[in-house]
């Protein structure tokens, strides 16, 4: 075995090993000790996935656990594949984790060590997600990795966080037992869990009711994780009331990695099933559309930041879903980028937003109005991130979408695609571009009553020193914006045939006209939106006319849609399975 | 395999969904919950199953011995310790509801309100 085969379990062991000595330990360590071992196992973990991504370019290193490598015909045992792209996003994770532990310095004094030993789990938990090749250990980690984010969103016991976490469990849960009838249901028919056992028996029997049914159920079950059309309620509950270090790692990297899950088992177990891989073609192409177009609406609509930028998380995986649907490899490695440049500043909105609850004890947008005026490097941050979410032309995230963006489809549906990202990219922009003009400078017209919050008092640990808090959202911020996109779309380009196992070599754009003017046409549209949202007296007598005649009560009713009450999402949740169902057997 | 462990599955799966829809006691719907579980078990269960054999123990059978599949048992047992976490920490939730608000009723617990 060679070095790098060693080296493939512990991503997960570490993260573990450390949990477990914090666990044990518990209250004798000293103050801060269990923060700092969380941090160093965070950065270790990045650091052993990034060794692991590069000495995987060119050959995919496979660790079989406990020496159980098949025999001619029979895989019984379980194994770790890190091929670049997957060890790739792991090492992202471990990142993020870093980041959002450093901002959450302090955060949990009272709680101490609990807090950090759910991280390290959750952390482990993304870590064997990645990795593994294993449709049963998927789930279990897929498991694993719910349980502790259901546990961190009730965390501070809020009657809001509460019931944000009973939605997201209930949800969840239902989603995964999904999943297992299907892995149970493609292991009736191919007998095997291993992605290339299972693979090798897709391939010789073509299409099979049975296992397209299985594949329906789990892709489901990994929609749902992440917050795709019509299976997506629970996201907005959750993100809003979790504590704003957890709401960094649910949005950034959580809910894409369902959808990662999603492209995983979709090109590494079924490219042999012309029907799993077509049939769901233009349905999960359309839904994405729809998400897109969905969640942009809505984050313009919030006055909540968190909840605003959680239904900014909704547009972008939809985006995201357009990638992971098209036909062409280009979209999944823009999809693979896009995931890396939207969580690193997701990640740094969140915790831009938490700064605010620390310090100003509120997320309301009208409420917070020009008080954001001595705290205003978070205010430069929060609008470069906004220019970056826009669709600004620099760094990873225009990259992936770039990339994304020339997968669409020829043809009228690909200007359909093209325009829902445009629409999703602007209206996410602008929403954050407008909260940040209007808390940090004080712009938009005096809201009078409206000013007092519905929603009921927030406030996150204070006295926090305002540097530590910035130091994550600068260092993310500056990875996103300092890394060309060029070299993000080679390196992406480059990951994609290994990680499709049997994808051609993937083609980067020529640059056209259109891909070379959609950014700007994003970012004017951010722009303008936000003015318009922002100029308040000043606008032509008409504008407000539409808006309370027309716009008001068209997101009154898209909100309306969010009740917050389970039973209601359950319905949703049956009709989402019902359509993919109808869809598949027609 | 015969045609029952479908069938029943399938039942199982959309009483445990209609209940969860018109539940208007989160206990009540948790237990819901555990019942949709129980159908993926049913369906698990009844896909390993082979008609005419035994437990697939060897200790006292000469290897080759017609056995039930293993490997879907070990999923089952897998999942009913993840739902057994699952659904203690629903009731958890629950309860710590109930503590501050009095109620177990779905549509009087609701996270933060839109706009």
């Amino acid at each position: 075995m060679t070095l790098l085969e060693t080296l493939v379990p512990f991503p997960v062991v570490l993260p573990l090993a450390v949990a477990a000595v914090v666990l044990a330990a518990g209250e004798r360590l000293p103050r801060h000790v269990p923060e700092a071992l969380g941090i160093a196992a965070a950065l270790a973990v990045a650091a052993l996935s990034a060794v692991l991504a590069h000495g995987a370019l060119g050959s995919t290193p496979v660790y079989w656990f406990g020496g159980w490598v098949p025999r001619p015909g029979v895989t019984l045992g379980i194994a770790f594949a890190p091929d670049p792209a997957s060890a790739g996003i792991a090492a992202f994770t471990g990142l993020l984790f870093a980041a959002a532990l450093v901002f959450a310095w302090g955060f949990f004094d009272e709680v101490r060590s609990v807090f950090n030993v759910l991280m390290l789990l959750f952390l482990a938990a993304m870590q064997g997600f990645c990795l593994t090749r294993d449709m049963f250990n998927l789930f279990v980690w897929f498991e694993v990795m719910s349980v502790v984010a259901y546990a961190l969103t009730g965390f501070s016991l809020r009657t809001a966080s509460l019931a944000g976490a009973l939605n997201f469990t209930v949800i969840n849960s239902l989603g995964s037992t999904l999943m297992l009838a299907g892995i149970g249901l493609v292991y009736a028919r191919t007998g095997a869990l291993d992605f290339e056992a299972v693979r090798t028996a897709v391939d010789r029997m073509g299409d099979d009711p049975v296992v397209i049914a299985g594949f329906c159920l789990v892709s489901a079950a990994l929609l749902t994780k992440g917050a795709i059309l019509p299976f997506q309620f629970w996201l907005a509950d959750a993100h809003a009331v979790a504590p704003s270090p957890v709401s960094v790692i649910f949005s950034g990297i959580m809910v894409p990695i369902g959808l990662f899950g999603y492209a995983k088992i979709r090109l590494q177990i079924f490219p042999g099933s012309p029907d799993a891989m077509d049939i769901l073609y233009r349905l999960v192409l359309g839904i994405g559309c729809a998400t897109a177009v969905f969640g942009g609406l809505l984050a313009w609509s919030q006055r909540h930041l968190k909840r605003l930028l959680a239904f900014s998380t909704i547009s972008h995986v939809g985006i995201m879903l357009t990638g992971v649907a098209a036909v062409a490899p280009v979209g999944l490695a823009g999809f693979l980028a896009y995931v890396v440049g939207h969580g690193l500043v997701k990640g740094t909105l969140f915790m831009l937003v938490g700064i605010l609850l620390a310090e100003k004890a509120s997320v309301d947008e009208l409420d917070l109005r020009g008080l954001g005026r001595d705290i205003w490097p978070a205010g430069v941050a929060t609008a470069v991130a906004a220019l970056l979410l826009g669709g600004a032309p620099v760094g990873i995230l225009h990259g992936g979408a770039h990339l994304i963006d020339a997968a669409a489809p020829p043809g009228p549906a690909g200007w359909v695609v093209r325009l829902a990202a445009l629409l999703g990219t602007v209206l996410t922009g602008g929403a954050v571009l407008r909260f940040a003009g209007r808390i940090y400078l004080g712009l938009g017209a005096d809201p009078g009553d409206e000013a007092h919050a519905p929603t009921d008092q927030e406030r996150e640990k204070a006295g926090r020193p305002l540097w530590l808090m910035l130091a994550p959202c600068v260092v993310l911020l500056a990875i996103d914006l300092l890394t060309p996109a060029g070299v993000v779309e080679g390196l992406a380009a480059r990951v994609v045939p290994q990680f499709g196992v049997v994808g051609p070599a993937v083609d980067l754009p020529q640059p056209a006209a259109w891909g070379l003017l959609m950014p700007w046409l994003a970012l004017g549209g951010v722009l303008l939106v936000a003015t318009l949202a922002l100029s308040g007296d000043r606008l032509p007598r008409q504008l407000p006319r539409v808006q309370a005649s027309v716009l008001t009560p068209f997101f009154a009713g898209l909100n309306r849609l969010h009740t917050g009450v389970v039973n209601d999402y359950v319905v949703w949740f049956a009709v989402g399975i019902a359509l993919f169902a109808g869809w598949a057997a027609l | 395999m015969s045609v029952l462990p479908w069938v029943v599955a399938a039942w199982l799966f959309g009483a445990g969904v209609y209940g969860i829809v018109t539940s208007r006691n989160y206990v009540h719907l948790i237990g819901c919950l555990t019942v949709c579980q129980s159908a993926v078990y049913v369906l698990l269960l009844g896909l390993g199953y082979v008609q005419g054999s035994g437990p697939p123990i060897f200790y006292d059978h000469p290897p080759g011995t017609a056995a039930v599949d293993p490997v879907v048992q070990a999923l089952v047992l897998t999942d009913i310790v993840v739902g057994a976490v699952v659904s203690a920490l629903l009731l958890a939730l629950a309860v710590q509801v109930h503590k501050r608000q009095g109620t177990l009723d779905p549509q009087e617990i609701k996270p933060l309100q839109g706009q």
